[in-house]
């Protein structure tokens, strides 16, 4: 019945599952890289050697000064042109939001990590750490609890932004309500449940991080 | 030969020359108090002695090791236990965890039994109630307190303590100042940078007084207290200002 109301087939609900699907892998995939990527990053911007600390921004910020479409077009129709390197859509979806997560990702952790004040550094320093053993024992644990809400912010802006992979022919959960409207011609109804489905999955996430986020304050 | 020994150093920050051609030594017993007015190099002195610092020139010996060696950076450090002026615990760690993690990861000791020395020095600083607190439940003379037995959990040759109580209001202060003398009681080496007289002149064994980054004085507790008082103008003066 409720089906018959949307006038939805079985087919099409399959058809939204296997689209959620899709926007859910490539989100996760691209996040767990784009989370690697950014603990690389952004501990190389935090080196002492200012070259060195410097050379991430080459990657990080023209990631995080474009739009992520731009980004997605030059790799999907961009990169079989000049370097000749043909990439089915998912493959160009996953290595692009990969690489813009991994860039957001850095400044998360270079900041986390500038914002544990510099005399927890030297209280390990005088008890007889060095500086891998403070930053393991003492830094990192705290770099940690700082970074775990803002990277879940993170994470949820990344699934929404995901949304865009449908302009390059992926078939994720946007560009099946685009498919279902253009079939059904019940846009207000197809996008709704696009809408509550990214809701759904965001929200208790973004509750999550707020509660971290009180939880994991410190006052130093 | 003296425990630890500073000789002829020279420590500038850019063009700021703090300590110059500063020579002296502390042996391995007492309580040695360094005075002085503000920004005369007190607590440069103090970190260059456990490598917080780098010196320009000279050479600074703790144990017969030079701090300008990178590699005897670590055992200096655990040779000279450091409190500092403002409060430093871990905030991810409760106050057991605090005292335990660096002479398990440093010194490789068993866990039990750095939990039971733990133990030991929380009772001696009486925290003992306070095992499992985090800092954010603790006032800045229990945490003082606490990074003095975190400090004393290393087995330190001697403790460095820079002004540690003079972020704390007066009746916090008299707890921790409490410790430090029972500490001394024990025989433990320290060298104290504080603006408390009346506690300086309970528990020091020697006074050093410091300006524009050379020792003025260096003589026993009597001695400066009396003598050397009556005879230098300016720190009868530094004495009579700091009391109020
Ligand atoms: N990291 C630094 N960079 C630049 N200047 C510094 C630094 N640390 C200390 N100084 C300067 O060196 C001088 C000596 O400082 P220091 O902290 O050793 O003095 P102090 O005797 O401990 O004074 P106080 O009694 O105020 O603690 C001061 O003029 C201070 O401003
Ligand atoms: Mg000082």
């Amino acid at each position: 019945m409720f089906e018959q109301y949307l006038s939805l087939t079985h087919y099409d609900i399959f058809f939204f599952l296997k689209a959620i699907g899709m926007t859910l892998w490539i989100t996760l995939v691209s996040i767990t890289i784009g989370t690697l990527i950014g603990i690389v990053m952004g501990l190389i911007r935090c080196s002492k050697n200012r070259i060195v600390a410097a050379i991430p921004l080459i990657y990080i910020e023209p990631l995080r000064n474009s739009p992520l479409v731009t980004q997605l077009f030059l790799t999907y129709y961009g990169l079989p042109v000049v370097a000749n390197i043909v990439l089915d859509a998912e493959a160009a979806a996953i290595i692009t939001l990969s690489l813009n997560t991994g860039a957001f990702f850095s400044v998360l952790v270079h900041s986390a990590v500038k914002a544990i004040p510099k005399l927890q550094w030297e209280a390990g320093f005088a008890l007889g750490h060095n500086r891998y053993s403070n930053f393991r024992n003492i830094i990192a644990p705290q770099v940690l609890r700082l970074l775990i809400p803002s990277a879940i912010t993170l994470y949820i802006n990344q699934l929404q932004v995901s949304s865009f992979v449908s302009l390059i022919s992926l078939i994720d959960l946007t560009k099946a309500g685009h498919i279902l409207t253009l079939r059904t011609m019940r846009p207000f109804l197809i996008y709704g449940i696009v809408f509550v489905l990214y809701f759904a999955i965001s929200y208790p996430l973004s509750k999550l991080a707020q509660r971290l986020e009180k939880k994991v304050a410190f006052n130093f | 030969m003296a425990m630890i020994e500073v000789r002829n150093i020279t420590k500038a920050f850019g063009n700021l020359v703090v300590l110059k051609n500063f020579s002296v030594d502390f042996d391995q017993s007492g309580v040695t108090v360094i005075l002085g007015p503000s920004g005369t190099g007190k607590s440069t002195l103090l970190r260059c002695i456990n490598g917080l610092e780098t010196i320009d020139s000279g050479d600074i010996l703790v144990d017969g090791l030079s701090v300008r060696e990178k590699k005897n950076l670590k055992d200096i450090r655990i040779k000279c236990g450091m409190v500092f002026q403002q409060t430093i615990l871990f905030p991810h760690l409760d106050v057991l965890e605090n005292l335990v993690i660096s002479p398990i990861k440093i010194l490789g000791r068993p866990r039990n039994e750095a939990i039971e020395q733990a133990k030991e020095l929380l009772n001696k600083v009486g925290l003992i109630d306070k095992l499992h607190s985090k800092h954010n439940e603790l006032s800045g003379g229990e945490q003082q307190r606490i990074a003095i037995a975190r400090a004393m959990m290393m087995n330190p040759k001697a403790l460095l303590l820079d002004e540690i109580t003079s972020a704390l209001d007066p009746e916090m202060s008299t707890e921790v100042l409490k410790i430090i003398e029972k500490l001394a009681q024990d025989g433990v080496v320290m060298l104290i940078v504080t603006h408390e007289i009346p506690f300086a002149r309970r528990i020091a064994s020697r006074v050093l007084f410091l300006e524009y980054g050379s020792v003025v004085s260096d003589t026993s507790n009597e001695e400066f207290f009396t003598t050397v008082k009556e005879d230098n103008e300016r720190i009868a003066r530094f004495i009579q200002n700091i009391h109020h």
